[in-house]
């Protein structure tokens, strides 16, 4: 391309009338005196021209999907799912398997296993590195904390005749509410009080116990709420003292 | 046709100041909405990958507006998230290309014929043009967009953007000669 003595600046400028009055002025006298410019400006110009007379002539049809109210409404369809889905990843991450209970009386039942989630927060609450509680039970009355959260439940077992005693506590999220871990001692070993609102049908867990690796876990239901005590279980008889208390 | 903004080129995008600033409303998305499906038709000729791209598009802009800037050009900013979305999909499906053609030794991502929109004849010509040059010139020309919006669409500095259009209004002159060519030699035969 020949070097020109207009900029492309201006020359767009001025097929897209975006020029001010004198500027305008001025690159009008200069194109006068150089009408091979001036012809390929004004052939520019038409080209844009049939460009936007073309533009309209797309067949739109109307695609309800798109309307705004259907977007923000399919959004927060997806936000809740998310929340939901955040809500058991903090379980999750850390505990699995929410839908344990919502699904314990369908055909997967028997893939799901009840108070999986209860295994697994043990699991992650019993470990060297465990995440820290949220109240300790030297801070500060463990039961009045956990009625806060889950009014008329259970009191906290005692499990002192096991040589346990409550050490702290954390609130966990599942899809169906708040949830709570209660972690009890004995002389380095722990055992994990868990406390959840049943599944989305309102389903309450028959009284059973079950065996899960290395750990085990009881669980029942009562006053509105699922239950579980969970424990290692390195020797049965161990294990079936915590259950019993 | 779509009448096109006139905005003097070191002024802010004036029509967009009419537009509430503190809220994304669902009048300003539908009054854009015609002009993001019309520019993601262009882009992907595909009527159906064109809603897809706007639709992803509103959510991107409904999830993001708390984040956005306060003031700015509503339009260029819906632009841009589009345009982006559009390379990323590009990007994403010319690697699912290679991968294919891996297998088939074909050109078996290609859009297949029927989908694929029908220009039409008064823009058939700008069709030919490569997908930069058309963003381009459907963004000044029937956008009407500032030059220095262009810019932020196109994440280019601003003399890049007057170079090139420059450029794709030469490349777009020199078709429409070819055509007029080709129709002459049509008749005289």
């Amino acid at each position: 391309m020949k070097e020109r003595a207009i900029d492309d600046l201006t020359r767009n400028a001025y097929v897209d009338g975006q020029l001010d009055p004198s500027q305008l002025q001025a690159l009008q006298a200069y194109l006068r005196a150089h009408p091979d410019e001036a012809q390929e400006l004004e052939a520019w110009r038409r080209d844009a021209q049939r460009l936007r007379e073309g533009a309209g002539g797309d067949d739109l049809p109307g695609n309800p999907a798109l309307d705004p109210a259907a977007v923000r409404a399919g959004l927060r369809v997806r936000t809740r799912r998310r929340m939901a889905m955040a809500a058991s990843l903090v379980v999750a991450v850390a505990i699995g398997g929410v839908t344990g209970w919502s699904a314990r009386d369908t055909a997967l039942a028997s893939r799901v296993l009840p108070m999986q989630d209860a295994m697994q927060a043990y699991r992650l609450f019993a470990s060297a590195d465990a995440p820290q509680p949220d109240v300790l039970a030297d801070a500060g009355d463990l039961q009045g904390w956990l009625d806060a959260y889950f009014a008329h439940a259970e009191r906290l077992p005692n499990l002192s005749d096991s040589g346990f005693r409550p050490v702290g506590a954390r609130l966990l999220a599942t899809d169906q509410g708040p949830a709570a871990l209660v972690i009890y001692e004995n002389a380095g070993r722990r055992a994990t009080f868990y406390i959840r609102p049943p599944g989305p049908g309102g389903q309450f867990l028959a009284q059973g116990s079950r065996r899960d690796g290395e750990l085990v876990a009881r669980y029942w239901s009562g006053r509105g709420y699922n239950y579980a005590l969970v424990t290692a279980g390195d020797g049965r008889g161990q294990a079936a003292q915590v259950g019993e208390s | 046709m779509i009448q096109p903004v006139r905005v003097p080129p070191d002024a802010p995008a004036s029509t967009d100041d009419e537009m509430p600033a503190d809220e994304l409303s669902d009048a300003v998305l539908r009054q854009l909405l015609p002009r993001l499906r019309r520019f993601a038709l262009r882009l992907t000729r595909d009527s159906v990958a064109a809603d897809d791209l706007v639709q992803s598009t509103l959510e991107r802009a409904l999830t993001r507006w708390r984040g956005r800037r306060p003031q700015g050009d509503v339009r260029a900013w819906l632009f841009t998230i589009l345009y982006r979305q559009f390379l990323d999909a590009q990007r994403r499906s010319r690697r699912y290309a290679r991968l294919l053609s891996w297998f088939a030794g074909s050109d078996a991502a290609a859009p297949s014929a029927e989908r694929e929109v029908i220009a039409r004849s008064s823009l058939d010509v700008f069709e030919r043009l490569p997908e930069a040059q058309r963003t381009l010139l459907w963004l000044v020309s029937v956008e009407g967009m500032s030059y220095k919006a262009v810019a932020d669409v196109l994440d280019v500095p601003l003399g890049t953007v007057m170079s090139r259009l420059s450029r794709a209004r030469s490349a777009l002159r020199e078709l429409h000669e070819g055509q007029a060519g080709e129709a002459r030699l049509r008749i005289l035969k």
